[in-house]
């Protein structure tokens, strides 16, 4: 049994009790506070207060060390594999068995093999190189990682299928029930409720850093349940009126795709429309994004703007043509980090701030000024590094750069990941002032509620299709959920 | 911690950190002075800002490539092309004088076009690209002249020799020709959009192609314009000794890189910059000028100027190091 | 299978034939060599290219350390360029000590060793603990050492006969040259402790991915450090090489020392079956350039061509390096 009652500001007095032998699920929205208490148990975090049992002994201090001694161990959600290493070195790395004669090369290849057959289901050379293998593989790789030594009694696993297909997926339910039969305990974290629902024995929800509901009995029909419990705020205070009056087309996409990721994608969005896509990791979201702005190749189809259409093969095309992404990772994509507010808003404009090539400063700060004023960042100071930024301020000075472009579609990833809620209300809102301003608008988010609460409408991906385009009046976040999860399959009634 | 106990005991910390470099430079000018009075006379300060010109000009184009993320260690080819190319066109082809600097320019920025195919074509890193730029150039070189014999220009024509021998108002012509360049560089680097677009490219390359910057494009218009620059230093080179000396621009790049990397360190924000790169190619010929002043061994020279470099590398990281901690700490509070 | 999968696969094999085409080009020339110049192919001229690449075989597995333990990146990884200079520095130092009647090997051993761990040691932590550069650091490094070796030997040739290190070039065993055999022991004693000792392993994994080498809990700075001091080490070794080779120390080795290092390790890595710099293919790389050289020069290529020649080959198999990574 693990218990913790941290009270660090992303939690607050959230505590957490897992029985042993079980698959115990965790659940919530971004930001509710399930990383933090999984990264307190790590010991990566520490904990301003609360403490954490484990099978009836306190675990003090607690530190990676004092974690791993305990028997716990993590599957973390990015793969962390060395790509030109073989699947024995991988599944020791760090704890290689070694005689003075050198590594027991074919004893840690053997067992790594046994781990994978008899714990995981899965018999993989040892040879074989990481790059070579699946994601899947990977996965499992890392998994076993955590099962070489015979002292582990916990495993946490963050969001394991994330990067993975709808077979492999089944696979590695297999491999994590059989580790649950072989009596280890597992702590199982996912967005995807149609896993927990199959997997899981009990739950417990998250929202806003506390434990906000146990289910300690889980069935299918458990899921719309999880669902509110998971949302369970108002949604309407957050997100601004929508009485738009979207008209024309802004935006036609025809039958896009790459090859991998997504097929036959089709879409329309009008002037003063804001649309939203909703998709899970690995839904090819991500990549339909990139390829509206030239950043992933596109292989057939077409983009028509303003029933022109046009080529865009690199961001800079994109750009020129009025085409604007704020992108999902803004501390990489987003913003140059170490320029100041001043200087990553120009970004965009230098043209037109610039006589004869030259930057006119005063017009720059201007300009700056002006947007920085206009949709309040703080602090006010245009000369403030953007590195030293909170989060929702960040996005505001990538929102800002487009704005004092001229640009008239707007396409925005993730616009609230890492982004309070103050601030989320103030991006709303400039979203739907943008939309009212006759601006296109497409939101990409995993966040249902966001979209719902923002959008004209909604389509849905899953595995690299479009599958539906739904009003959102139509929609609740319960039913957007399971279309996006696959708890259930209903028709696409495309409006 | 509270704020209060911070902010008294970095008063002190951060006059170091800010100005530490600045007050190395300081006290090595002191100890130079007090070594040897020669080294304060006009003549000799004189002397130091003419023998920076060479540096200066490479440590300029330098600057260019290291702010677009990469670096050039082929800019001593550039210069090498650019002299020979200048020699060979008044040697055998009686061109006139400027018809000799256009060659000498040409023949530079084949060097950059050469990078560029290998950076932005073959996506080749720069350090790789440009190594083997240096290689094939040298070996051209040496295959061109007969195994790296001087070619010698005795008749030179006149205007061509003032480009390092003349002055112009009393102020050398090789000092007015660097100081043009810095004006040029300023502008391009550090006044003009495109060099604003240089920075953030070379910042955060992901983050500039999403903001639309054409950032291949500019990567081989830099390329270009700094093997360009580094051609003039071959002009000056060769009118100043009336002969082109085969791979005689390898000297130069450490002390370019160096440079660089010290005028980044004193921006206040770690940038690669122009005035910066000026203030340590100035230092730079300063240590190795008041070192000749002190009359010591030629070798015992070369190993003080090494030190010295590492040291001031050293130096200038670890103060930008503390300062952007001590930033963030403050930051944080 | 899906056709995902299936389009995987194909460009895998796609790219591990681009991958291939360095060795390909490699093979392709020594062939060449063997046909077109009579003598290439003799055991006399083999043993000669082996011979003569013994140094830069030695300064490469050191370089190869580095390079593990850093990552391959050439500008943010792992690279030394400052162990060729360690290499005449440590020559110098002998010399010169040997020279002067009173001082025997041994201490003039230990007094080149300790200069060389100093390299080593400063190079560790300029790059450890003030996070720079390695590349501009140990460039820099090279600079400041040659510095420092002009100081010691005054730039001059200083002629070494010292019984010990002239009988690195005699033949030993079998008209098999005591320097081969002694290359042969440390090349197999520094891939036993790079590739067969957790230590090794734990190395590749701190280049291989940092991330992924922290999460393992590794100390991933201190297997950085210690990476630079085996390459001092390493150059330290390399110093009887070239005191052997020259008679003595002689200035201006360095530069054609590095530059074949840094060639050899990266092309050495085109020829590792994980593409990844190895020793082994380090090691083998020096063979093949050294090769390529005296198989050049037996043609009755000018040797104003090598530079070239050189050059072409980084380009061939880095850019083909890069087009095979991409495709992949």
């Amino acid at each position: 049994m693990v218990k913790a009652f941290p009270g660090v500001l992303a939690l607050d007095g959230a505590s957490l009790e897992i029985k042993s032998g079980e698959i115990h699920g965790l659940v919530g929205e971004n930001g509710a506070g399930k990383s933090t208490i999984i990264k307190v148990l790590a010991g990566v975090y520490q904990a301003d207060s609360g403490s954490i049992e484990v099978f009836g002994e306190p675990l003090k201090p607690i530190t990676p060390a004092t974690v791993h001694r305990a028997g716990i161990r993590f599957i973390h959600q990015e793969l962390h594999l060395v790509p030109h290493f073989s699947v024995t070195e991988s599944v020791f790395m760090g704890q290689e068995i070694s005689s003075p004669a050198g590594l027991s090369k074919g004893q840690m290849r053997r067992r790594a093999e046994s781990v994978l057959k008899d714990k995981l289901g899965r018999s993989i050379s040892g040879r074989k190189l990481v790059r070579d293998l699946t994601t899947a593989e990977r996965k499992l790789i890392q998994i076993a990682r955590a099962l070489i030594d015979d002292e582990v009694r916990i495993v946490v696993f963050d969001e394991p299928t994330a990067p993975l297909a709808s077979g492999e997926v089944v696979a590695l339910m297999s491999a994590i029930e059989r580790l649950k039969n072989s009596g280890i305990t597992i702590v199982y974290i996912s967005h995807y409720l149609d896993e927990i629902t199959d997997i899981c024995e009990r739950v417990t929800v998250f929202r806003q850093g506390q434990s906000v509901a146990v289910f300690d009995t889980v069935t299918k029909a458990t899921g719309s349940d999880l669902v509110t419990a998971m949302i369970g705020r108002e949604i309407a205070s957050v997100y601004p009126d929508s009485n738009r009056n979207p008209h024309g087309t802004g935006l036609n996409v025809k039958s896009l795709g790459d090859g991998k990721s997504f097929q036959n994608v089709s879409f329309e969005v009008g002037r003063g429309e804001i649309f939203g896509i909703a998709g899970l990791i690995g839904s090819g979201r991500e990549e339909l994004v990139d390829a509206l702005y030239g950043v992933n190749k596109i292989r057939y189809g077409t983009i028509e703007k303003d029933s022109k259409p046009i080529k865009i093969s690199s961001p800079a095309i994109a750009v020129a043509n009025g085409i604007v992404l704020v992108p999902r990772d803004r501390r990489q994509d987003g913003l140059v980090l170490p320029m100041n507010i001043l200087e990553n808003i120009s970004l965009s404009v230098l043209k037109q701030i610039s006589s004869y090539g030259f930057l006119n400063r005063k017009r720059e700060r201007q300009v700056a000024e002006q947007q920085t004023a206009k949709i309040d960042i703080r602090p006010s100071n245009p000369k403030t590094v953007t590195r030293f930024l909170s989060g929702g301020n960040q996005q505001k000075v990538v929102l800002a750069r487009w704005l004092a472009n001229d640009a008239n579609i707007f396409i925005l990833d993730e616009p609230t990941v890492g982004v309070d809620v103050g601030a989320r209300v103030e991006i709303y809102q400039l979203i739907a002032d943008l939309a009212a301003n006759g601006a296109s608008i497409i939101v990409s988010s995993s966040d249902p509620a966001e979209l719902i609460g923002l959008c004209d409408r909604v389509a849905t991906m899953t595995r690299g299709v479009l599958s539906g385009v739904r009003i959102t009046e139509t929609l609740t976040v319960d039913r957007l959920v399971a279309l996006t999860t696959g708890a259930t399959q209903e028709p696409a009634n495309v409006t | 911690m509270n704020a209060q106990v911070l902010h008294k005991r970095s008063f002190i910390a951060n006059v170091l950190i800010r100005f530490g470099f600045v007050l190395v430079i300081f006290a090595l000018f002191v100890f130079f002075a007090a070594w040897n009075p020669l080294f304060l006379q006009a003549e000799n300060l004189t002397n130091i800002v003419e023998a920076s010109a060479i540096l200066m000009i490479l440590a300029l184009a330098m600057t260019l490539i290291i702010a677009t993320g990469g670096i050039d260690l082929s800019i001593g080819i550039a210069l090498d092309f650019g002299a020979a190319a200048a020699v060979v066109a008044m040697k055998s082809y009686d061109m006139a004088w400027p018809g000799a600097v256009c060659a000498g320019i040409i023949a530079g920025s084949v060097v950059g076009i050469f990078n560029a195919i290998l950076v932005v074509g073959l996506r080749i890193s720069p350090f790789l690209a440009t190594l083997s730029t240096f290689f094939i150039g040298s070996s051209v070189q040496r295959i061109f002249t007969n195994g790296g014999g001087p070619i010698s220009h005795r008749r030179m024509p006149d205007e061509f020799r003032q480009i390092a021998q003349g002055d112009t108002l009393g102020i050398p012509n090789e000092v007015l020709v660097a100081l043009l360049l810095i004006l040029v560089y300023l502008i391009v680097l550090e006044w003009s959009v495109w060099g604003r677009q240089v920075h953030a490219m070379g910042m955060q390359r992901s983050a500039a192609i999403v903001a639309g910057i054409k950032t291949n494009r500019n990567l081989i218009i830099a390329f270009i314009f700094a093997s360009a620059t580094c051609a003039v230093a071959g002009l000056i080179a060769a009118a100043n000794i009336r002969m082109f000396t085969p791979l005689s621009g390898f000297s130069y790049l450490l002390d370019a890189i160096a440079a660089t990397f010290i005028g980044a360190a004193l921006h206040p924000r770690g940038r690669p910059n122009v005035l910066g790169t000026v203030v340590a190619v100035l230092f730079l010929t300063m240590v190795a000028n008041g070192l000749n002043l002190m009359g010591i061994n030629f070798n015992t020279k070369d190993a003080l100027s090494g030190i010295i470099l590492i040291s001031a590398l050293a130096l200038a990281v670890a103060q930008r190091k503390a300062s952007e901690a001590m930033l963030l700490g403050s930051r944080r509070r | 299978m899906s056709l995902e999968t299936l389009s995987r696969r194909s460009s895998t094999s796609l790219s591990a034939a681009i991958g291939a085409i360095p060795l390909i080009l490699f093979v392709g020339l020594l062939i060449y060599f063997g046909l077109n110049a009579p003598n290439f192919l003799t055991v006399t001229n083999l043993k000669l290219v082996l011979v003569q690449s013994l140094p830069v075989m030695l300064i490469c597995i050191g370089l190869s350390a580095v390079v593990m333990a850093g990552g391959d990146d050439v500008v943010s990884g792992g690279i030394d360029l400052s162990i060729p200079a360690t290499t005449v520095l440590c020559a110098g130092i002998m010399a010169s000590l040997l020279s002067a009647e009173s001082t025997g090997l041994f201490v003039a051993s230990i007094v080149a060793l300790l200069a060389a761990l100093l390299v080593g040691g400063m190079n560790a932590l300029l790059v450890t603990r003030l996070s720079m550069t390695p590349l501009l650091t140990t460039l820099a490094m090279f600079v400041a050492v040659v510095g420092v070796n002009n100081v010691v030997t005054q730039r001059k040739r200083i002629n070494v006969d010292h019984d010990a290190i002239n009988a690195i070039r005699e033949p030993f065993f079998f008209g098999i040259p005591l320097g081969l055999i002694l290359v042969a022991l440390i090349t197999l004693i520094a891939f036993h402790f790079l590739h067969r000792t957790k230590w090794g392993l734990n190395l590749q994994a701190a280049g291989g991915s940092r991330d992924a080498a922290s999460i393992s809990g590794l100390n991933v700075n201190r297997l950085f450090g210690q990476s630079f001091t085996v390459a001092s080490v390493m150059g330290f070794v390399c110093s009887y090489f070239v005191l052997a080779r020259g008679a003595g120390s002689s200035p201006g080795v360095e530069d054609n020392l590095m530059v074949e290092m840094v060639l050899a390790t990266f092309l050495g890595a085109a020829f590792s079956p994980r593409r990844v710099v190895t020793m082994w293919g380090a090691a083998l790389g020096a063979v093949l350039v050294v090769a390529i050289s005296v198989g050049f020069k037996s043609m009755g290529v000018n040797v104003f061509w090598t530079g070239l020649i050189k050059g072409s080959l980084i380009v061939v198999v880095v850019a083909t390096a890069a087009l095979s990574q991409r495709l992949n």
